[in-house]
């Protein structure tokens, strides 16, 4: 997408303007939680258990306490009753599971390796980890589960002493509402299976990976008895953690502000939870009347957070010979681990994973069921491509096995069965509002030569050269509306956003959400710019403060070209009504907002453009000279707008991926990625152009490299970077973005939130890619992760 | 306690720190150069605390402090005089940065080895770019601004 | 996390004057920091508590790349970035190079010194390895001012162990001439672009005037072990001419005999095919270049 020419300030939405947070990141003046410093402030540093499942029989934190520089130690005992358990309403989703009891820190017994046990704070750090080193915990080991298969079964330890067995969550999600209706529904599916062509059935296993964000979580949090608690979070939802706090402290609302650093060293999902790490640093620093901190270092955030996927997903296709799909059938198996995270207790996600995974295709009838099991593995938590990594793999890599036992061309069984016409419901009963599929697709094969590659494969084939095409596509949630967002988190979903306009003529934006990074402050400018039709330097973008915001579901699930930006223009735009108001009644006019134009500074009245008057007097003369105003009007520019969808909303991409597999070591090279999106309009391509190639390379590295590895006992392997190998610039290709937009017709500006979901099409494009190239062996990969090893070992067993 | 002299962005510091501290909590805490950033436990694998030593690019989360006496060291805050260095001005012009965490370090890195091989191509930019991981931008639009840099200061 | 505390920080300008400040202390409770790339980690994350650290940055004299009459001398903080840009280090000592320009990365690079690395001998590295595989020496000098010369053979014991004395210095690591035309190569894989070897193998040959293999040595990096050498591959092409069937069946041998492992890198199987594929690669490079 070429940059718009700047010509007027109506260009400033589609241009690709360099970035308003960039100067203080790159000058060493970002403001990150680990960076602030507090009089008086303290140290914390946690004791986290060693094993996976124990009971804890005593803990002795004597020698400890009296090392110099120890301000306070402590134990779940001491914590059990000072303050509530995490089960609270504001952090359990309105959906049927066993929601396990846990405190902040553990009590009786361990459930994972790594669980917070004690903590230790001083006023120095480096004392604070000599300190923790003294704290002696006695276990009792347990039996341990790490396999969910192997924790559904009975008999098999509990991870949970109050649930009845280890199934956390289990759900149908086609079929009808009743169990009765649903039974019905699998007796048409079994029939469909049992009376078509071909039929396909594997079973899918994506590995434990998620998206680790490179600044580790941190809390710092002070305390006086006049203001109550303010707590600096790591977080990509203050309003949430606000609530959190009010309700496990038991402490009146106005007393508890949360504040989200503006800077944020990436979230990707996984400062979306509630962590139970807040709790204890606030109830510390209220307790010792000092402000306390803690930063958590990588080996604890690889041991507690950002491990996602873990899904076994047992899929079966029922087709035509000529292409056509009639049917999906799926058991889900999740992985969650302890489950010990607010607002999403791990299976949220594979429950949103079971939503979308009939992703963009025409599916007459399905059976879609999931089952998650809780294992003494840390939490399931939230990682971009929230649930659907392991389905949309399962789903993808299917459609190319049909396409293989039938003979026909990948991609075109794609275009055949692609959803032609939106809105469409899903059989899982997911809304698809807008868009044009098959334009997204046409758009994709247009970029490339297939037939060429095709030849070209045949050539190099017969050198012994074994290259590759593969193909995915994705529909992605735009945001998510109170809809979904109630029944699935029990928050909204709107989007909310405060627009204060200054005597000056400068214009400040309060947003609840907190980002990470993805360049809100520019965009919510450039939004702006163009609707006052003034320059986005005279914008001031503040998020993530809950005494200044409005109430925000937080930066989530693609929430701001959808929801919060919308908010935005909603709101300028009820200012623009009353700045017109007036503006007509200064110029002696019988004129509407309609009839005026906001551009380059000036409000100009298009029945006779020499009446008009500068933006900023404008905004000067409403504020400050609130005289000879129309009857009913006071001065004062000001509002709060709310948007919300009436249905769920979405975005659309599809990508193809060509490789040269070496044959001798099962290598291979990913020699070019192409996509295509519809993004809907876009307020600046640059950025959006970042989201997706930081999406895919976090989707290859997490299909190739990332893997978190337990052991039969549960011990986590892989709590540093030297073991969680993250791709680095040298291990990822270039990637051709394309768009093939359409605007969404329910938001103001035409927008759609992006870049959430879509590292989830990056498995299965490339891992069809690889199968291709590999097609004389007849290898279908069905697991991750993606590495030499395994094709290699593929080769070998196709050989034998 | 031993006291260390050490040069840091041109100014000159006399401090006593104790023995086991690290160069960059030295930096980050006693001199509050805060754009120095810690991404990893022990390992220093992430690079997004990577300043120079004497011109040198190097991790500050692996040395102690005391191993900087007699030193002088360049952090982010140092690293233009007065406006953005033409690494920096790419940076921007080339939207190289997301979060913000990592690019500290890769631009002491990418600053440096500009230095040494002014004339890059893709592949060794990317390669230079090993010790510092970014989990934002995919890279793409850093080797995009590291590349855009060194044709703007060989031309 | 952060290093447990340290009592003493000494930074001596002499090899003499590190050994009495290391004499100072039980034998164990300090020790010498060259680069620290390594022992930085293991004093972070608490497995080293040193008492006292000697810090070896200042002295000269362990400092340098010295290639007079064909042989070399590698001072022992003698960093990578040097190794890996020393236009001396050709044919014979070419692999030394190969691996000095692949550790880490440019920052650890800059840091990391060859001696760092060959006492500290972990398990996945690869200075080991190489130096196992050209056949360097290990001179070291004990407090008393005695010194000694330790074959690689001889000196690496399995990872984390070395024949150095707690005591003494290793003050550089040398090669003789070779005697005829040689060279040398050496190639790692790991899952991320220039990680730790998952498998990496050395290889240095050396041709007589008809052109044949007139002595070879094969080290393997990133075993259970450590760096090891492949004595099977050694006796595959000594006497071989280097040939593609050649080289493949000497590692073919290697692959073979390698005592290789499962984790979660890599299977057994794939480290032994790692080894062919990497050695025919590796073997091929040390031929050309010992004929040029």
């Amino acid at each position: 997408m070429a940059s718009k020419p700047i010509e007027d300030t109506a260009d400033w939405v589609g241009t690709r303007l360099p970035r308003k947070e960039d100067l203080r990141l790159m000058t060493g003046g970002g403001k990150f939680l680990s960076d602030m410093v507090l009089p008086g402030m303290l140290h914390a540093v946690f004791v986290r258990s060693e094993y996976a499942h124990a009971r804890i029989k005593g803990i002795d934190k004597s020698e400890a306490v009296a090392m110099p520089g120890v301000v306070a130690v402590y134990t779940g005992a001491d914590i059990e009753h000072a303050f509530k358990a995490l089960d609270i309403p504001v952090l359990i989703p309105n959906l049927p599971a066993q929601f396990p009891k846990y405190h902040a820190l553990a009590v009786d017994k361990v459930r994972y390796h790594g669980e917070p046990v004690a903590l230790v704070i001083a006023r120095d750090k480096y004392v604070a980890e000599d300190a923790s080193e003294l704290v002696i915990v006695d276990y009792d080991e347990l039996p341990v589960v790490i396999d969910a298969e192997a924790a559904l079964e009975d008999g098999a330890p509990r991870v949970h002493d109050d649930s009845k067995d280890n199934e956390i969550f289990a759900m149908t999600f086609t079929g009808g509402e009743t169990p009765e209706e649903q039974a019905a529904n699998d007796v048409e599916v079994e029939k469909i299976f049992a009376e078509a062509d071909v039929v396909v059935s594997e079973r899918f296993k994506v590995h434990r990976t998620g998206v680790t964000p490179l600044e580790p979580r941190g809390v710092l949090c002070e305390w006086n008895e006049s203001d109550g608690l303010t707590a600096y979070i790591t977080t990509q939802r203050p309003h949430i953690d606000r609530l959190a706090l009010v309700d496990v402290l038991e402490l009146p609302a106005e007393k508890v502000r949360v504040i989200a650093p503006r800077d944020m060293g990436g979230g990707f999902g996984i400062k979306a939870p509630f962590y139970r790490e807040n709790i204890i640093i606030a109830h510390a620093a209220m307790e010792l009347g000092r402000p306390v901190c803690w930063v958590e270092s990588r080996y604890e955030s690889l041991m507690n957070i950002g491990q996602e996927r873990d899904q076994i997903n047992y899929m079966e296709i029922a087709a035509t010979k000529d292409g056509e799909l009639l049917a999906l059938r799926n058991r889900g198996i999740g992985n969650n681990g302890a489950g010990c995270i607010g607002v999403y207790w791990g299976f949220v996600m594979p429950f949103l994973g079971a939503v979308e995974m009939p992703n963009a295709y025409t599916w007459p009838k399905g059976d879609v069921k999931l089952r998650v099991a809780s294992t003494n593995k840390t939490s399931l938590t939230p990682s971009r491509a929230f649930g659907n990594f392991p389905t949309r793999f399962a789903i993808e890599r299917s459609i190319d096995i049909v396409a293989h036992k039938i003979g026909m061309e990948p991609a075109e069984l794609r275009r055949k069965n692609i959803i032609p016409q939106l809105p469409y419901t899903s059989i899982t009963g997911e809304y698809y509002d807008s868009g044009d599929f098959l334009g997204v697709w046409d758009n994709l094969m247009a970029q490339i030569d297939l037939e060429a590659f095709r030849k070209e494969q045949a050539e190099a084939r017969k050198e012994g050269r074994y290259i590759g095409i593969g193909f995915s596509c994705g529909v992605e949630l735009s945001g998510v509306a109170s809809d979904l967002m109630v029944p699935m988190e029990n928050q909204p979903g709107y989007g909310a956003a405060s627009v204060r306009l200054e005597p000056r003529g400068k214009v400040y934006v309060f947003g609840g959400d907190a980002p990470s990074g993805q360049g809100h402050e520019t965009a919510t400018a450039q939004a702006v710019a163009a609707i006052f039709g003034i320059d986005p330097d005279d914008i001031v973008v503040t998020t993530g403060d809950t005494t200044t915001t409005p109430f925000g579901s937080g930066s989530i699930g693609a929430r701001f070209g959808s929801y919060y930006v919308s908010a935005v223009a909603k709101a300028c735009e009820e200012i623009k009504d009353k700045i017109t108001r007036i503006l007509a009644h200064d110029l002696q006019i019988e004129a509407h907002k309609q009839h005026f134009e906001f551009k380059n500074g000036d409000i100009v009245y298009l029945g006779d453009p020499t009446k008009r008057k500068a933006f900023k007097d404008m905004v000067e003369r409403i504020i400050m000279w609130p005289i000879n105003l129309p009857e009913g009007e006071v001065g004062g520019l000001e509002t709060t707008a709310f948007f919300e969808a009436d249905k769920p909303m979405i975005c659309f991409n599809a990508d193809c991926c060509m490789v040269e597999v070496n044959e001798e070591s099962g290598a291979f090279n990913i020699t070019r990625w192409v996509t295509s999106e519809d993004v809907g309009n876009v307020i600046n391509p640059t950025i959006v152009e970042g989201q997706m190639h930081g999406a895919l390379v976090q989707g290859l590295s997490n299909t190739m490299f990332e893997e978190f590895v337990y052991d039969e006992l549960g011990q986590q392997m892989s709590a540093d970077f030297e073991h969680y190998k993250l791709a680095t610039a040298a291990d990822v290709p270039d990637f051709e973005i394309t768009y093939s937009s359409t605007p969404c017709p329910h938001t103001p500006l035409g927008t759609r939130g992006i870049g959430e979901g879509r590292p989830s099409s990056v498995p299965g494009a490339l891992t069809n890619a690889v199968c291709d190239a590999l097609t004389p062996f007849g290898i279908e990969i069905t697991e991750l992760p993606l590495r030499p090893n395994t094709v290699w070992r593929k080769i070998q067993e196709s050989k034998s | 306690m031993p006291t260390i002299n050490v040069t840091v962005n041109g100014e000159r510091y006399e401090e006593t720190v104790p023995e086991r501290l690290l160069l960059s909590d030295f930096l980050r805490e006693r001199l509050s150069l805060t754009g120095t950033h810690i991404g990893c436990t022990y390992e220093g694998v992430c690079g997004a605390c990577t300043i120079h030593l004497d011109g040198e690019a190097v991790k500050s989360c692996l040395m102690l402090a005391v191993q900087a006496d007699g030193h002088a060291i360049t952090t982010i805050e140092g690293l233009r005089d007065g406006s953005l260095t033409p690494l920096q001005a790419a940076f921007k012009a080339n939207h190289a940065l997301q979060c913000g965490f990592c690019t500290p370090g890769i631009l002491m890195n990418m600053t440096e080895f500009l230095e040494k091989n002014p004339n890059p191509t893709d592949e060794e930019i990317r390669h230079g770019l090993v010790g510092n991981l970014c989990r934002c931008t995919g890279y793409v639009h850093i080797v995009k601004a590291v590349r855009e840099a060194a044709q703007s200061t060989t031309r | 996390m952060f290093p447990a505390k340290i009592e003493k920080y000494v930074r001596p300008q002499s090899i003499a004057e590190a050994l009495a400040a290391l004499g100072e202390f039980e034998e164990g409770d300090a020790m010498f920091l060259a680069g620290g790339q390594s022992a930085m980690q293991a004093i972070k994350s608490r497995m080293l508590r040193p008492e006292c650290i000697v810090d070896l940055q200042n002295i000269s004299e362990l400092k340098g790349i010295d290639a007079a009459a064909g042989g070399l001398r590698i001072g022992a903080m003698t960093r990578y970035v040097e190794i890996a840009q020393s236009a001396a280090l050709n044919g014979a000592f070419a692999a030394l190079a190969d691996a000095a320009a692949r550790v880490g990365d440019r920052q650890v690079r800059n840091r990391g010194t060859i001696g760092g690395s060959v006492c500290w001998n972990y398990m996945a590295s690869c200075m080991p390895a190489v130096v196992l595989g050209t056949n360097g020496t290990m001179n070291l000098t004990a407090a008393n001012g005695g010194e000694r010369s330790i074959a690689a053979d001889d000196f690496f014991l399995g990872p984390l162990e070395t024949a150095r004395e707690d005591t003494e210095i290793l003050t550089s690591v040398s090669w003789d001439a070779p005697v005829s035309k040689t060279g040398s190569a050496y190639k790692k894989w790991g899952l991320v672009t220039d990680a730790l070897p998952v498998v990496g193998v050395c290889v240095r040959v050396s041709v007589g005037g008809d052109g044949t293999c007139s002595d070879a040595r094969v080290s393997i990096s990133g075993l259970a072990g450590g760096g090891e050498r492949a004595p099977a591959a050694e006796t595959a092409l000594l006497g071989s001419d280097g040939s593609t069937a050649a080289i493949a069946k000497a590692m073919d041998a290697a692959a073979e005999a390698a005592d290789t492992h499962s984790d979660m890198s890599a299977d057994a199987d794939y480290r032994r095919q790692l080894i062919r594929n990497l050695g025919r690669e590796v073997a091929a490079s040390a031929f050309a270049r010992a004929r040029t």
